[in-house]
């Protein structure tokens, strides 16, 4: 009796999630109904598409950023413009999988048009691969003279395999009455150094006067590196330059002495959201770029009390004339060479860099090109909070700094190599000479292996 | 007549195994020996050139001071094995006699070998949390001045990651260590209480000997998973801080997925399979001097 009891209990549970399972898989295609009809004159588009020509040319187009924070409304805006031609934008998480899956799916040929990059040293790769269309055949755009200097840093033995279309900016994000309360001026151009004192003074308490967002962490070696060479004349390791040293120890500083800054191990293990402990007021500076604001317009999550100041990056150069800074310019967005339909990707793109990518600016993102309206995506980033930030100060990192820019070209291997050599150091395990000792040593060895 | 049969019983066998052996086949001995013939390439997964190099990768390999560490790393992390089986066997013990609550503790004990992997990890950082973690907490208000930093330093991390893996492994181990409790003949137990013999020396001279397979079985599976295992240390600490958590199949992970240099990728994926054989060559070699069924 008992068993007969489990076995229909049973037999109702498989039952149950049989249904359950017809219902989600109705739900999921209700939902992808939904999503193609999105704006709701795609379906009837499509219709008399077909009804009056050929069939419309489909593109499918691969970003990092989420749908709902400006790449939908891009694409919903030309498809309407365009019936001839569709765009299908696909999100791809900026990680190791997320490119791993960008990079499959163009190497099996599974219909990728168009797709943005974040750094060289993923473009690389696919240029490698012949997985990057060589933009320098199309004359009726010049890139160069659209995007201004900066546009340089994205180019790959002169040529371009991409269009870089945002402004992007790093800075260190400041907290403007913190500032104020201190007597201390926002800085349009300082040295670690300068920076170091800031934090001193900044200090409140047990808390911290700077954090940093691990991804732009490592960019004042980079910024030295760029300037002077990753490799000596003779072609062997410049990680030991002297100004890395600076950075190590200027850094250690301020975590074991100064303890302004937090030591990075805690940093790293907690996973420290630097974006939350700066809107709430409690770190008064935040190295970081311009997907910050992605956060500081969100007053929901995290509701803010105080005008948010920029400043650039601090040099660890002595002269600002031997320095550069990262950014300038970022979304580097290719064409598959693979693809079929490539110009019609052109067409897209030329679109998207000259003002198309205006719903981007709600994320951050704002048009590089001088024929965008910037002023209108300036208004639409800072949304209804333009109060809340300080103008001057955004206008000068954004737009106004003339500081030459780099973009990080580094091979992930020396990337992951060279972190795990600085985080032995900052976590006392060895000593600076031993880590620049170390770093030299397996980068020598990375170029050995890869000539 | 009979021959006949015979045949159709063999033909019947290879029709019903077929299924499985073509799975094993095509998921598993094929890109086996794809791998195996990688080994000799410089395959990069973005690269379409694809070069015969010979044994370059193998000297690499050995010039690899990573492998080394990597390897220091999967053996300090295999030690967290052993120390879940014995202590399974002593849970198991204790909830095997008439205590209170003893169902809710056995389910409790296993809930985190069925806990998402994910999840589990960002409990874990939460806890072990150098400043604001309760562990540390806890340290600090029994009087333990200079807590250990767990997670956040390059001397302890792997031992905060073995920590991790003996709670997620002690319910498994537990749960097979009650069914084989099960099995030991009370008429033994009786008797050699009888005899007058002490409790420890029943577990120790009595009990664990007669479970000495399951401790064998579960030694085995074990250390098997573990050295395959990586998504548990990808999601906590991605290797770090430094390289002192990367163990041998994270290596492999990152070198494949991360540099996409599936030559070295699969050099390394080998190295890692023989020393899965030798470990368990080992212990077959061993079990003859303790296993005892």
């Amino acid at each position: 009796m008992r068993k007969k009891g489990l076995f229909t209990g049973m037999a109702s549970l498989v039952l149950a999630m049989g249904v359950m399972a017809g219902c989600s898989s109705e739900n999921g295609s209700n939902g992808n109904n939904g999503g193609s009809a999105g704006s709701p004159n795609t379906g009837s588009e499509t219709k008399t598409n077909t009804a009056a020509a050929a069939d419309p040319v489909k593109l499918t187009m691969w970003g990092g950023v989420p749908p709902e924070a400006g790449p939908q409304a891009v694409v919903d805006a030309w498809n309407a413009e365009h019936p001839d031609i569709q765009i299908e934008y696909v999100r791809y998480v900026n990680d190791d999988e997320g490119n791993l899956k960008l990079d499959t799916a163009m190497m099996t040929g599974q219909g990728v048009d168009l797709y943005v990059n974040y750094t060289l040293t993923q473009t690389q790769k696919r240029i490698d691969a012949g997985l990057a269309a060589d933009l320098s055949q199309y004359s009726d755009y010049n890139i160069d003279e659209k995007m201004g200097a900066d546009a340089s840093g994205w180019k790959i033995d002169g040529k371009f395999y991409g269009v870089p279309t945002t402004k992007s900016a790093f800075f260190v994000a400041l907290n403007k009455e913190a500032l104020d309360a201190a007597g201390l001026p926002i800085p349009k151009d300082w040295t670690w150094d300068e920076l170091r004192d800031y934090a001193k003074k900044l200090k409140d308490g047990d808390g911290y006067g700077f954090i940093q967002h691990t991804e732009p962490y490592v960019d004042p070696i980079d910024s030295v590196l760029s300037k002077n060479g990753y490799t000596k004349a003779d072609g062997s390791s410049n990680l030991d330059h002297l100004q890395v040293k600076q950075w190590l120890e200027t850094l250690n500083g301020m975590m074991q002495d100064d303890k302004t800054t937090p030591p990075l191990g805690e940093q790293l293990t907690s996973k420290m959201p630097v974006e939350q402990e700066f809107l709430s007021g409690k770190a008064p500076m935040l190295n970081i770029g311009a997907w910050l604001l992605r956060s500081s317009n969100n007053f929901t999550d995290f509701p803010r009390d105080f005008t948010i100041a920029f400043a650039p990056v601090p040099r660890l150069a002595a002269n600002q004339a031997d320095y550069m800074t990262r950014g300038g310019l970022g979304d580097y967005i290719s064409i598959n060479a693979k693809s079929k339909h490539q110009s019609e990707a052109w067409e897209f793109l030329k679109w998207y860099a000259d003002g198309g990518m205006a719903p981007m600016a709600v994320g951050g993102r704002l048009p590089a090109s001088k024929d965008a309206d910037q002023q209108a995506a300036l208004d639409s980033m800072l949304g209804g909070k333009a109060d809340t930030y300080d103008k001057d100060s955004l206008m000068y990192v954004m737009f106004e700094n003339p500081t030459p820019s780099f973009v990080r070209n580094l091979p992930q291997e020396v990337m992951d190599m060279r972190q795990q050599e600085y985080e032995k150091y900052f976590l006392g395990e060895q000593s600076a000479d031993d880590t620049l000792a170390a770093m030299v040593k397996r980068h020598n060895e990375y170029l050995q292996q890869n000539k | 007549m009979n021959n006949n049969w015979m045949r159709r019983q063999r033909m019947l066998g290879y029709v019903f195994i077929g299924p499985s052996m073509l799975g094993v086949l095509l998921f598993f001995l094929i890109p086996a020996a794809y791998s195996l013939g990688l080994m000799f390439t410089d395959y990069k997964l973005m690269n379409p050139n694809v070069k015969f190099v010979g044994l370059d990768n193998i000297v690499r390999l050995l010039k690899d001071d990573m492998f080394y560490k990597s390897m220091k790393n999967t053996a300090l992390f295999l030690l967290a094995v052993p120390v879940s089986v014995v202590l399974g066997f002593l849970v198991a013990v204790v909830l095997n006699q008439k205590i209170y609550l003893k169902k809710l503790l056995r389910g409790l004990y296993f809930m985190p070998y069925i806990t998402s992997g994910v999840a589990v990890a960002f409990v874990w950082m939460l806890l072990f949390h150098p400043k604001q973690g309760p562990i540390n907490g806890l340290l600090r208000s029994i009087g333990v001045d200079n807590p250990p930093g767990w997670l956040s330093t390059t001397t302890s991390s792997m031992f905060a990651i073995d920590i991790i893996w003996i709670w997620f492994l002690l319910g498994y181990n537990m749960i097979i260590y009650l069914a084989a409790l099960q099995e030991v003949s009370q008429e033994l137990l009786e008797a050699a209480k009888m005899d007058g013999a002490r409790p420890g020396q029943i577990l120790r001279s009595i009990i664990w000997p007669l479970v000495s397979p399951t401790t064998f079985l579960l030694l085995i599976t074990g250390l098997i998973m573990t050295i395959k295992t990586f998504g548990i240390i990808q999601a906590i600490t991605q290797g770090g801080p430094g390289s002192s958590t990367t163990i041998l199949s994270l290596y492999v992970y990152q070198n494949a997925f991360r540099y996409y240099d599936m030559g070295y990728a699969s050099t390394l994926s080998w190295a890692l399979f023989i020393v899965i054989l030798i470990i368990t060559a080992l212990q077959w070699v061993g079990q003859k001097r303790w296993v005892h069924y």
